[in-house]
């Protein structure tokens, strides 16, 4: 009554294709609750009602997902190419669910972890680095077939026989193949309510149900070899095994082994995880224009990104957030008024070698803390550029300013030299107009828009403070004159800083910089040199003994204040010094002060004229000859 | 008490008709359990646990049990009283539950939550011994012999249908009268 090996071949046929469809199932089962799919996962029954799928119920041509009395949705992709990839049912099929984490900046050197890991061929490493993946779950099913026909089976199915009322043999075989069948039915009934119980199909759901973009992803990779877990990933794994069940010529076993937890793997430092904004966002009103773009080949040598919190774009802290994560270094200190956020402060310039400039500017309303151990050492844009506009980023180079501001300067939100003297001569050039250059302005020298402001406030008055406009240099390497004494010794310390600012209320020139507009900035200036009280009266009386000095040399019939005289007397000292500063006047002043010196001729020449007039009328008449 | 109803039910139904899975998601636990998709399986489901639950309220902090039971119709005899019908349950299931109301305490929130925490990790426990249980012994299991059947026959038993002094007695009796004398599993 037993069996013969030799049975007729369509019953193993029979055999083979319902291991085969074992495998199958096995499969998508599996892919079906742990491989992430488009597709929505709300089905109802009627779907499987009107699916075409599910009207078919003969056996022969039945559905794939018929197979073991359990519909299933929409076979995946990995499923396809099954049938062609499995070439025996001897091998095992081997299901490592990849948990993939991979940082939210792409990266070009490192691939994109999204990707579908599959690989049917079999003991491909995964491309990927390898700390980036972990296996989190590894589903075995196998077919293990008997060395020879074992008597366990035949007494199997001798007892189905006996059960059945002592059939024939074929009735008996009939019965335990549906047995057999009904055994299959229950464990995959078994396997898919497990497999939702495990700790992974939570993240699964997570990761399908969620729009946002996150860290990990879920893969999978079908071999057909097993790879031992190390000792230490075994120990964090536990196992289940189904009761393995017996097909007439072999066994037929599940298994798998799941992380314990998935909590270690969430909390495993990796890539940042927070979102990060595209920082060289154009359009938003608070971006610096002149902002270096971060798609620049030098911008991708920066060191990794500090992560920080998402911030709005419209929000007033847009810039500054956005800036420090490519911004290497931002020189601060407590005398001025840009502050930089604390949790922004990246390490010290020698940590970077990208020349691209900070991008927090006075254009934005940016509301960041400074740092005293900050250094500065960057380009800073120009507040006076006409061509700043909010929504322009500009390209500015990366070279370093000879006149950069080093730790310690008290204005950092004026543009450093950028060398055009040639615009700054032009501007020189002029006479009696004011003309604000714009290529001058858009070089960013700070030192020469003020110097030729102060030209135009000078010159059209006729004030007797030309002195105070003397000082035009005609390259960036002057210095202007300071206002008192100890003036020098202020411009001196500014010129150590690399800017010039001769005027008192510098600071407060800074502070509303920071907050304004450049435009803004450029009125204020304005306004406050029209405002400003004349430059000191010491300054105009010590150069006028010099002045009048100059003037008997010159014009001896000029009369002048015995005042003026013990003036020059008591200021003799600082006459010296001021001296020595005329001497090194421009054209513009000397041709000034020759202008001046004219005028005068020239009213003096009327009052004559005036007074002889009046004595000809008066006195005896002298004919002429 | 619905996740490990279901699960037993799924472990243990013959369907000659394709099933349909449907995934239902705990309301107070993150477990995701699965009912058959028969409606008519379902309504008695839902309706036994309505009834354990209206018994529990009126029962605060009393042990409970829920009985699940199948078995095969075996050998109608014709008696006076009626037709005998003899149930042989070949797979019984005993849910016993002790329902307790949360004492308050100062840290209430902390103690629900951690509460629920321990609960939810027992739950998927019972329930992962039921799949074991369920895999472990399948020769029990009658072969499904007429098609026509589309389940084998259940019973869900709980406290409420026996514990009215009058109804208890009723329902022994009348199952006495039924069944006869229910043989031993084996």
């Amino acid at each position: 009554m037993a069996t013969s090996p030799s049975h007729s071949s369509p019953e193993s046929a029979i055999i083979e294709q319902v291991i085969t469809e074992f495998f199958a199932k096995s499969l998508h089962i599996i892919l079906e609750s742990r491989s992430p799919y488009v597709s929505s996962r709300n089905y109802s029954v009627d779907q499987f009602m009107s699916s075409p799928s599910s009207s078919c119920s003969s056996s022969s041509s039945m559905p794939r997902d018929k197979w073991f009395n359990l519909a299933l949705r929409d076979c995946p992709a990995a499923l396809e190419n099954f049938d062609i990839w499995r070439k025996s049912n001897l091998d095992p099929l081997v299901i490592d669910i990849v948990l993939i984490r991979r940082p939210l900046v792409p990266d070009v050197a490192r691939p994109l972890g999204g990707c579908l890991l599959r690989n049917f061929s079999g003991n491909r490493d995964l491309a990927l680095e390898p700390k980036s993946w972990k296996i989190v779950e590894r589903w075995i099913v196998q077919y293990e077939r008997h060395k020879s026909s074992s008597s366990k089976n035949h007494k199997e199915i001798r007892k189905c026989g006996t059960k059945n009322n002592g059939g024939s043999s074929c009735s008996s075989e009939t019965a335990f193949y549906k047995k057999t069948y009904e055994r299959y039915i229950i464990l995959f009934r078994s396997l898919y309510v497990l497999i939702r119980l495990l700790p992974m199909y939570k993240l699964f759901r997570e990761l399908n149900s969620s729009g946002q973009i996150c860290p990990l992803s879920l893969s999978h990779r079908i071999s057909s070899s097993i790879q031992p877990f190390t000792q230490e990933d075994e120990a964090k794994m536990n196992q289940f095994t189904f009761v393995p069940i017996d097909t007439p010529r072999g066994r037929l076993s599940l298994s798998v082994q799941y992380l314990r937890t998935l909590e270690d793997i969430r909390s495993e430092p990796s890539a940042p995880l927070s979102l990060q904004f595209i920082l060289d966002y154009v359009g938003s009103p608070t971006t610096d224009p002149f902002r270096r773009l971060k798609s620049l080949p030098s911008a991708r040598s920066s060191p990794p990104l500090v992560s920080f919190t998402r911030q709005h774009s419209w929000s007033n802290d847009h810039g500054a957030l956005a800036s420090v994560s490519h911004c290497p270094s931002v020189a601060c200190s407590e005398a001025r008024g840009i502050r930089c956020n604390p949790s922004l402060c990246l390490p010290p310039l020698t940590h970077h070698n990208d020349h691209s400039p900070p991008v927090i500017s006075e254009s934005q309303n940016a509301a960041v803390t400074h740092k005293n151990n900050m250094s500065f050492d960057e380009f800073w844009p120009s507040p006076f550029s006409p061509t700043s506009s909010p929504s322009s980023p500009a390209h500015l180079p990366g070279q370093r300013s000879p006149n950069a501001l080093q730790s310690g300067s008290s204005q950092i939100d004026i543009a450093k030299a950028c060398p055009n003297t040639a615009s700054q001569t032009q501007a020189y050039s002029s006479e009696g107009k004011q003309q604000i250059k714009m290529d001058t302005l858009r070089c960013g020298n700070y030192r020469t828009g003020l110097t030729l402001v102060k030209h135009h406030r000078g010159f059209p008055s006729g004030k007797d403070d030309t002195e105070k406009l003397a000082e035009l240099p005609s390259s960036s390497t002057q210095r202007p004159r300071s206002k008192s004494s100890s003036g020098l010794s202020l411009s001196d310390k500014f010129d150590d800083c690399g800017f010039a600012c001769p005027f008192a209320d510098y600071k407060d020139v800074t502070g509303s910089c920071n907050r304004r507009s450049p435009d803004a900035v450029i009125g204020a200036v304005v306004r406050m040199l029209t405002t400003a009280a004349p430059l000191r009266q010491g300054l105009s009386d010590l150069c006028r003994p010099s002045q009048v000095f100059m003037d008997e040399s010159l014009n001896p019939c000029v009369q002048h204040d015995q005042d003026n005289t013990e003036q020059s007397e008591c200021r003799a000292s600082t006459s010296e010094i001021l001296a020595s500063v005329l001497l090194k006047s421009k054209t513009a002043a000397e041709g000034l002060e020759e202008l001046r010196r004219y005028k005068e001729m020239k009213e003096s020449i009327l009052k004559r004229g005036a007074s002889w007039s009046s004595d000809v009328d008066s006195g005896p008449k002298v004919c002429r000859q | 008490m619905r996740c490990v109803v279901y699960c037993i039910q799924l472990s243990s139904i013959e369907h000659q008709d394709l099933f349909k899975p449907k995934d239902v998601e705990c309301e107070h636990f993150e477990i995701t359990y699965v009912r058959c998709g028969d409606h008519e399986i379902e309504k008695k489901i839902d309706e036994k646990i309505d009834q354990f639950v209206g018994w529990v309220e009126k029962h605060p902090n009393r042990k409970g049990q829920i009985c699940l039971s199948f078995y095969e119709v075996k050998n109608k005899h014709a008696t006076w009283f009626g037709s005998k019908i003899e149930r042989l349950h070949w797979e019984q299931w005993y849910i016993n539950l002790h329902v307790l109301n949360p004492k308050s305490h100062e840290n209430a929130s902390e103690e629900s939550s951690s509460r629920q925490a321990a609960l939810e990790s027992s739950l998927r426990e019972v329930l992962f011994q039921i799949i074991r249980f369920a895999n472990e012994r399948k020769d029990h299991i009658p072969t499904v012999q007429n098609s026509e059947i589309i389940s084998f026959p259940y019973e869900i038993s709980t406290p409420s249908s026996s514990d009215s002094s009058f109804g208890w007695h009723a329902d022994v009796l009348k199952r006495m009268l039924q069944t006869g004398h229910p043989s031993m599993l084996s």
